[in-house]
């Protein structure tokens, strides 16, 4: 199983922008929550994971 | 004459503050209940500030600088503005500061919520260094 990793980057003016590898779905949503909470991101770019799930999910329920 | 001006951030904790000027080679001064600002030629600002960087500490500085809470309680610094100008305690200083305490919050935050620390990396840009910080999900 793929590692779930994080990577934040800081720039010479202290904004932060957020990127995930091995997440899927809500997981990436949890984590930015997470350091957002601490003002700690200010940009966060949503990988093609995250919307694989999102499409497998509406697949479902048009299946349903 | 100069005077002082004040230059926004975003910073809200002291602590986080404390520590980046600290890892700049600062020895800041805190006064949690607020202190007077003075500087070149006895002028002051209007407002205490809470953390202070003595001038001395300031290479060829004319004044110290403060860093002090608004209403809403977030750090705003307050710099001579010859200083400034001449002396590097810019904008460009500033987001420096800015970029050592987020690093610190970063930290922290990851640390209460259990991530794993992977590793830091600086990676040189045009427009400055940037600081990657690596976590793994427990």
């Amino acid at each position: 199983m793929q590692e779930k990793l994080i990577t934040i980057e800081i720039d010479e003016n202290g904004n932060s922008s957020l990127d995930l590898e091995g997440f899927q779905g809500q997981g990436c949503g949890d984590v930015a929550k997470d350091f957002r909470g601490g003002d700690s991101v200010t940009q966060s770019n949503k990988k093609r994971e995250f919307y694989a799930q999102t499409v497998a999910v509406k697949q479902s329920q048009q299946q349903t | 004459m100069s005077q002082y001006e004040e230059l926004t951030t975003t910073m809200t904790d002291q602590q986080y503050l404390v520590e980046a000027l600290t890892e700049m080679g600062y020895k800041p001064e805190v006064q949690t209940a607020g202190a007077a600002l003075r500087g070149y030629g006895g002028v002051s600002w209007n407002r205490p500030v809470q953390v202070t960087i003595p001038r001395e500490q300031l290479r060829g500085a004319l004044a110290p600088v403060g860093f002090g809470r608004d209403e809403t309680g977030v750090f705003q610094a307050v710099i001579d503005d010859l200083d400034r100008k001449c002396t590097g305690l810019n904008e460009s200083w500033l987001g420096r500061v800015a970029q050592a305490y987020k690093e610190r919050q970063t930290m922290a935050v990851a640390k209460t919520k259990g991530y794993v620390f992977r590793g830091r990396e600086v990676v040189q840009t045009p427009q400055g260094p940037k600081v990657q910080l690596r976590f793994a999900v427990r």
